[in-house]
């Protein structure tokens, strides 16, 4: 999609904590500092700036900048709720790969919280406002309940399938020091969790927390061999679907044939994927609109395949946004900050053995019904 | 007349205007392009199939099919704790639109392909609500 010789040159996180008195320029700053450090790169090199932020407003990417005294030659802001800091990461190379910039510096965050997620979701757009608020819709959890239960009737999806994801990303967590739960999960606790929006339970739904994350992005030669990110093909689509509120697919599959292609690998190829989880429902339907399973058959596809770190699918190896934490947009960066560390070989107890390349996908931005967006990267060692 | 318990109350504007006012009458309206004929989910400016703005209302029957649900226990607002589970659906209308939107029913009774009509009580509610058509509870 772009010059090969572009693409990811450091990362960098922040904890994820359930409060604080810190404000968001301070996780978006930790994360952009420690991004740089592990780039080996200078403030002086970033000319280039993408953030995305639910709670950024009233500043944006270019009061942005006048906070950390970057002066920059081209800044980008997101739409599409957490599908947005993937597809910023398209836009960026684009924008490198055309002489817009040298180095880009993407940012996403928010000093986030259960309070402030239901307020949030409350006036998030028009639609929710007007025809989902009034009747008392539990933000997301009440929608995503609709297409769960929908995916369950209509295919013999059960709760232990979706359970088998979020047992294993707890794993994975608690290899994660970023991340908010650390303590086993058994299934048991899965199924029997308080109900949230029924079918929906507890352990369904991401904990809203405060954090930030941050990539750089550059040419490849400005970093050692070892620690080159390749981003090798990206797409995104917005507004799947129009007139229907609760569908079963995402988005993804309109653009994966060509996604694949392009990358030169498919579904078997990855040694990762770093899904968009929400809700282990979408995970479900992510599997298979990105080509893992038929549409229908993500049930038996996830208990064919063994989810941690160890196992022959390696899912969220963070601990996802589930176990990990949503820090508001934060979320949808996460990912591209983990298959970064994995390719770097730098993911420490959770490191995926022999770990080439992989896919990270991001979801978001709920409209009257469902995430109205959906985007994805294929990335692979650099060396 | 009962007054409804505080709900969050959609803003009115000259697009929903019609839909709301129909409402409050305890009647359902759906928009319906005049060019291509498309039925709209909620009041648009422009038909979102064919970019008419030829746009009208016409009066629903009321009735409808429950497609998919869930029972929300943690409602977005608190003028709704007294009332949870909420039975939160997706509506197909047989005028040829998917609404979300509350079904009034006891949680148990609720069932996906279950024919649904409008409650009698509109004034409680602010957007169209609907309950079982078929209720063994009352």
């Amino acid at each position: 999609m772009v010059s090969s010789d572009i693409g990811i040159l450091g990362y960098g996180e922040t904890l994820h904590v359930k409060r604080t008195d810190r404000t968001l320029f301070s996780f978006l700053a930790e994360a952009g500092r420690k991004a740089l450090d592990s780039a080996g790169l200078r403030k002086a090199d970033i000319d280039g700036i993408a953030v995305s932020s639910f709670f950024l407003a009233p500043d944006n990417a270019v009061t942005l900048c006048e906070q950390f005294g970057l002066s920059v030659s081209w800044a980008w802001q997101f739409t599409a709720g957490s599908a947005g800091p993937v597809a910023g990461i398209i836009d960026a190379l684009h924008a490198i790969d055309s002489g817009r910039a040298n180095v880009v510096l993407c940012l996403a965050g928010d000093v986030y919280s259960v309070a402030r997620h239901y307020r949030l979701m409350e006036n998030f757009n028009h639609s929710l406002y007007n025809y989902a608020a009034p009747h008392g819709f539990g933000g997301p959890n009440g929608l995503f309940g609709i297409i769960q239960r929908k995916y369950m009737e209509k295919y013999g999806l059960e709760r232990a399938q979706l359970g088998r994801i979020a047992v294993a990303q707890r794993e994975c967590a608690m290899r994660n020091e970023n991340a908010v739960f650390r303590t086993p999960l058994a299934l048991d606790e899965y199924l029997s969790a308080r109900v949230i929006a029924d079918p929906i339970r507890l352990y369904d739904c991401v904990l809203p927390c405060a954090g930030a994350d941050a990539v750089v992005l550059g040419a490849l030669d400005r970093v050692d061999a070892s620690k080159r990110v390749r981003v090798l093909s990206g797409h995104e689509r917005h507004n799947h679907l129009p007139g229907e509120p609760c569908p079963l697919s995402g988005g993804w599959e309109l653009f994966r044939d060509r996604m694949w292609n392009e990358s030169g690998f498919g579904p078997p190829d990855m040694h990762f994927v770093q899904a968009y989880d929400d809700y282990p429902i979408m995970v479900a339907i992510q599997l298979e609109d990105l080509g893992f399973c038929a549409k229908g058959e993500a049930g038996p596809f996830l208990d064919a395949h063994e989810l941690t770190w160890q196992g022959d699918l390696p899912l969220d190896t963070n601990g996802g946004q589930l176990s990990a934490g949503q820090a508001g947009a934060g979320g949808g960066l996460m990912s591209v900050v983990e298959a970064t560390r994995q390719l770097r070989g730098e993911a420490g107890e959770r490191q995926v053995a022999g770990c080439k390349r992989g896919v990270v996908a991001g979801y978001g931005m709920v409209g009257y019904g469902h995430g109205l967006s959906a985007s994805a990267i294929v990335v692979e060692q650099g060396s | 007349m009962a007054e409804g318990p505080g709900y969050p109350r959609p803003h009115e504007d000259a697009d929903n205007r019609p839909m709301l006012e129909a409402w409050r009458e305890g009647r359902l309206v759906v928009q319906r392009c005049t060019e291509c004929g498309a039925a709209a989910s909620y009041p648009r400016p422009l038909c979102p199939h064919c970019w008419s703005d030829r746009l009208g209302f016409e009066e629903a029957s009321g009735q409808g099919e429950i497609v998919a649900w869930s029972l929300v226990h943690r409602p977005n607002h608190e003028s709704f704790l007294d009332e949870i589970p909420i039975v939160l659906a997706e509506i197909a209308v047989p005028e040829g639109a998917s609404l979300i939107a509350r079904v009034v029913c006891a949680p148990g009774a609720v069932r996906t392909g279950a024919a649904v009509e409008l409650v009698t009580d509109p004034w409680r509610y602010p957007l169209p609500t609907f309950r079982l058509k078929h209720r063994n509870d009352e």
